[in-house]
């Protein structure tokens, strides 16, 4: 009984965690990523660079014995990366390919705050006019009557896409941008 | 019994197999000693017993009936020779399927007991004689899943409960109780001794023990059955009573305890340890090193010279715990070595050669995940050696060679990393047919200039093969590629030594461990890198002379000796400017000497080896990461792909650090 009921109120926690999104500044603008998927929030330190990499990975930090990679997602979506200041911080994130877990930070300008974006509030992403690429968007939630891009980390963070990228950086082919 | 022991039994099956593999093809030789025989024995022995405790009858049925078999042979009454080794090895094959079907978790495959019976009418044919007919009428009888027969008489049992039997809700009397559904009980004695005295008798444990016999006409394993529910916790021991074979009852005593028979065979007191808590062991281990190394750094800057000695001893000590630890994963190699026997035979067999395979450092050590990595690749090179490396027997006739061809694997420790080799006393390598099919496939343009390692160096390059025909088992040209990625991506490097008409060896060299390595660490700007201290040779500061030249000279006269270098700086693209001072640290690999050049030498270092994530998986010129004592992270050089690096400049001079944008 006591089981049934606790296994409720875990169903209703994790829908309940499903709808909660943290909400991040880049440059100007403010994205959300759902708080499942995000490990824990640390301060920006400098990471150790890899060399031969492109821009959009910053190197590797050490969490607690184990090398993590950050990814600048200012370079990540083609601008500029901003200044490091003491706002600054280093989301990590946990995604999982098939059954492979990947553990990755990305560097973000601020965060802000935790909040809920109920599904009634989400419109489907813009087929084009977003800042960024398309397929990155998961939605567009509306936030005190404002639209904030609710971003899809598997898209995002695709480790076999950024594989790819860093390899024909590795190489020396680079990928010159469309004419 | 309970399935938590199961997998145990399987892992305890799969390595008696593999004895029983080896002792069989040692026989088919022709080199049958007594020991081997024996040995076969005792495997088909223990697994009998022991798929009986689990009441696996279909393994009891054929293993019996084989297990008979070898018991003539033991007594002399049969003589094991090549046709009846071979036999037995396809029983022996057989009994693998049967316990991989109950790895599978289903146990009654229908065509494995077809495929049971045929081997078993082979073997009873092989066999043949008066002194068979015991093995045939079970061999008739295992379709049914019979049991071992049982003498008719009847069965001695005795059994002890243990003290907690009562409390686990058993009740020792209704097992009795039962056993009298399988028979009549004859006699039963009360066995007491174990009664304490009143003062420490505890009324909710059991004492009682019991001496029962049975007239029955039940198998032994129906009456062990009957104790099923209390297996473990009680001491049972049931005989047939009439001393009718003097042989089968110690061979039932055993069997009832066949983890006990094994335990005393093996005494050299070995424990098996899930491989996941060593790792987590050599995992800790790391940390400590690491936090180690902090206070090290720590206690040096406060200055006090006492706390500096204590934490040199700590030092000293964790140094020591992590070589134990790291023992703790080493393996001897001889096992992996041994089942090419049976590849070698198989496949020589397939082609119609005449090759044996020799053993050489069977007993050298090396870390059981670099075993496991490594074994594919090793076969490749055993199945090339016996498939392109040795002549057809008329070949080597007419080459006045020794009609069987020979096939070597070796292995031994070689300054701090081990050696295998795969060697083969064939035609060896022809130089101009591997360059002259080089060319044709455009790896180069002109041969001529080439060494001999770096001729033979081309097999390595993928899609090359100068097999004249394919063949299915190797030739395909993909391989040797494949063989050197493996072996590269486990830190180790290939070479190949070849003789033309006198044979191939391949030398494969691998790091002890996969987890730590001893570093040389190095600044650059203010990266660190560490450079695998086994590689590194001496350290030499770069003259100004040459840093005022920078451009095109980028070679020192090293004691009379040319040696090229390269500038980490420039390779990796590390955006600072040229330190006051910089040094050269000379590195030998693949039988190259090369000079890096870095502006600080941080000296030696235990580096515990953080692997880096996928997304740096065909990174080059990087190996791993460490951590510093510091909590920062430096990179671990890969010196062999860096030197592959280095040989193609063309690389090295495109900018890498570019955005990469759509």
């Amino acid at each position: 009984m006591t089981n049934n009921t606790a296994a409720k109120a875990d169903d209703a926690e994790r829908r309940h965690d499903q709808n909660q999104y943290l909400t991040f500044v880049l440059g100007r603008e403010t994205f959300a990523l759902g708080i499942l998927s995000i490990k824990e929030i640390l301060e920006y330190s400098a990471p150790t660079e890899i060399p031969m990499m492109p821009a959009f990975i910053r190197g590797v930090v050490n969490l607690r014995g184990a090398a993590v990679p950050v990814v600048d997602l200012c370079a990540r979506f083609g601008r500029p990366s901003a200044a490091v200041t003491k706002k600054t911080c280093v989301v990590i994130i946990e995604t999982r390919v098939e059954d492979e877990s990947h553990v990755i930070g990305v560097v973000v300008d601020a965060v802000n705050e935790v909040l809920e974006i109920p599904d009634s509030e989400i419109e489907p992403a813009p087929s084009f006019g977003a800042s960024i690429r398309a397929d990155f968007i998961q939605g567009m939630g509306k936030v005190r009557g404002k639209f904030v891009i609710i971003l899809d980390v598997d898209r995002v963070l695709c480790v076999e896409e950024m594989e790819m990228l860093t390899h024909a950086a590795a190489s020396g082919e680079v990928v010159q941008p469309a004419a | 019994m309970t399935d938590a022991a199961l997998p145990t039994f399987i892992a305890e099956s799969r390595e008696l197999l593999r004895e029983m593999e080896a002792a069989l093809l040692e026989c088919e030789q022709g080199e049958s000693g007594a020991e081997a025989v024996n040995s076969i024995f005792r495997a088909a022995h223990t697994i009998k017993g022991s798929s009986g405790l689990f009441g696996l009858d279909g393994i009891v049925a054929f293993t019996h009936v084989v297990e008979s078999v070898l018991d003539r042979v033991r007594a002399n009454s049969l003589q094991m020779d090549r046709t009846l080794a071979a036999i037995l090895l396809e029983c022996r094959d057989h009994i693998e399927h049967l316990v991989d079907a109950v790895a599978d978790g289903k146990p009654d495959d229908v065509q494995l007991a077809t495929k049971g019976e045929s081997l078993l009418q082979k073997l009873s044919a092989r066999a043949g004689g008066p002194a068979t007919t015991h093995a045939t009428a079970t061999a008739s009888a295992s379709a049914s899943a019979s049991a071992p027969v049982a003498p008719a008489a009847g069965w001695q049992i005795t059994v002890q409960f243990h003290t907690e039997v009562l409390r686990n809700g058993m009740d020792p009397l209704s097992f009795i109780r039962y056993l009298s559904t399988l028979g009549e009980i004859v006699e039963l004695t009360l066995l007491t001794e174990r009664l304490p005295a009143a003062e420490e008798f505890d009324a909710e444990a059991c004492y009682l023990g019991f001496e029962i016999e049975l007239a029955s006409s039940e198998t032994q394993q129906r009456i062990e059955g009957a104790f099923e529910f209390v297996r473990d916790d009680c001491t049972l021991q049931v005989r047939p009573k009439a001393p009718v074979a003097s042989e089968s009852v110690a061979e039932k005593r055993e069997a009832s305890d066949a983890k006990e028979t094994k335990a005393a065979k093996n005494s050299d007191r070995s424990l098996r340890v899930d491989g996941d808590k060593l790792d987590a062991l050599i995992d800790l281990i790391g940390e400590l090193v690491t936090a180690g190394a902090t206070t090290t750094i720590t206690a040096r800057k406060a200055g006090l010279s006492e706390l500096n000695e204590s934490t040199l001893r700590l030092a000293r000590l964790v140094e020591e715990v992590r070589d134990q630890a790291l023992k703790l994963r080493m393996v001897q190699i001889g096992p992996t070595f041994s089942r090419f026997q049976r590849i070698v035979r198989d496949v020589a067999r397939e082609i119609g050669k005449e090759i044996r395979l020799e053993i050489g450092g069977a007993e050298t050590e090396l870390d059981k995940t670099l075993i496991e990595s490594i074994t594919d690749p090793l076969t490749h090179l055993v199945r090339n050696a016996i498939d392109h490396g040795i002549e057809t027997a008329e070949v080597r006739r007419n080459r006045g060679k020794n009609v069987e061809g020979v096939v070597r694997l070796d292995a031994y420790h070689d300054s701090g990393s081990v050696v295998i080799e795969v060697a083969d006393d064939g035609g060896g390598l022809k130089r101009e047919r591997i360059i002259a099919k080089a060319m044709e496939r455009g790896l180069i343009t002109d041969g001529s200039s080439l060494t001999d390692g770096e001729a033979f160096a081309l097999i390595f390059e993928p899609g090359f093969s100068t097999a004249e025909q394919v063949t299915n088992l190797s030739g395909r040209g993909v391989g040797m590629d494949v063989v050197k990625r493996n072996v590269n991506a486990l830190r180790g490097t290939v070479e190949l030594d070849s003789k033309e008409g006198q044979g191939t060896t391949v030398r494969i060299r691998l790091p002890l461990t996969l987890a730590i390595i001893d570093g040389f660490l190095v600044g650059v700007g203010g990266s660190s890198f560490v450079i695998p201290l086994e590689l590194v040779e001496e350290c030499v500061e770069l003259g100004d002379e040459h840093r005022a030249a920078d451009g095109d000279q980028r070679y020192i006269n090293l004691r009379g000796q040319v040696l090229p270098f390269v500038r980490l700086r420039e390779m990796f693209s590390i955006r600072s400017s040229a330190s006051r001072r910089e040094s050269i640290v000379v590195i030998r690999s693949g039988g190259k000497r090369i000079g890096i050049v870095v502006d600080d030498l941080l000296g030696e270092m235990q580096a515990v080896i953080k692997p880096l994530s996928r997304l740096f998986s065909r990174i080059r010129g990087i190996g791993g990461s460490t951590i510093l004592g510091t909590g920062q992270l430096a990179l671990i050089l890969d010196v062999p792909s860096l030197l592959d690096l280095c040989l193609n400049t063309r690389q090295v001079q495109v900018a890498p650090r570019r955005a990469l944008t759509d």
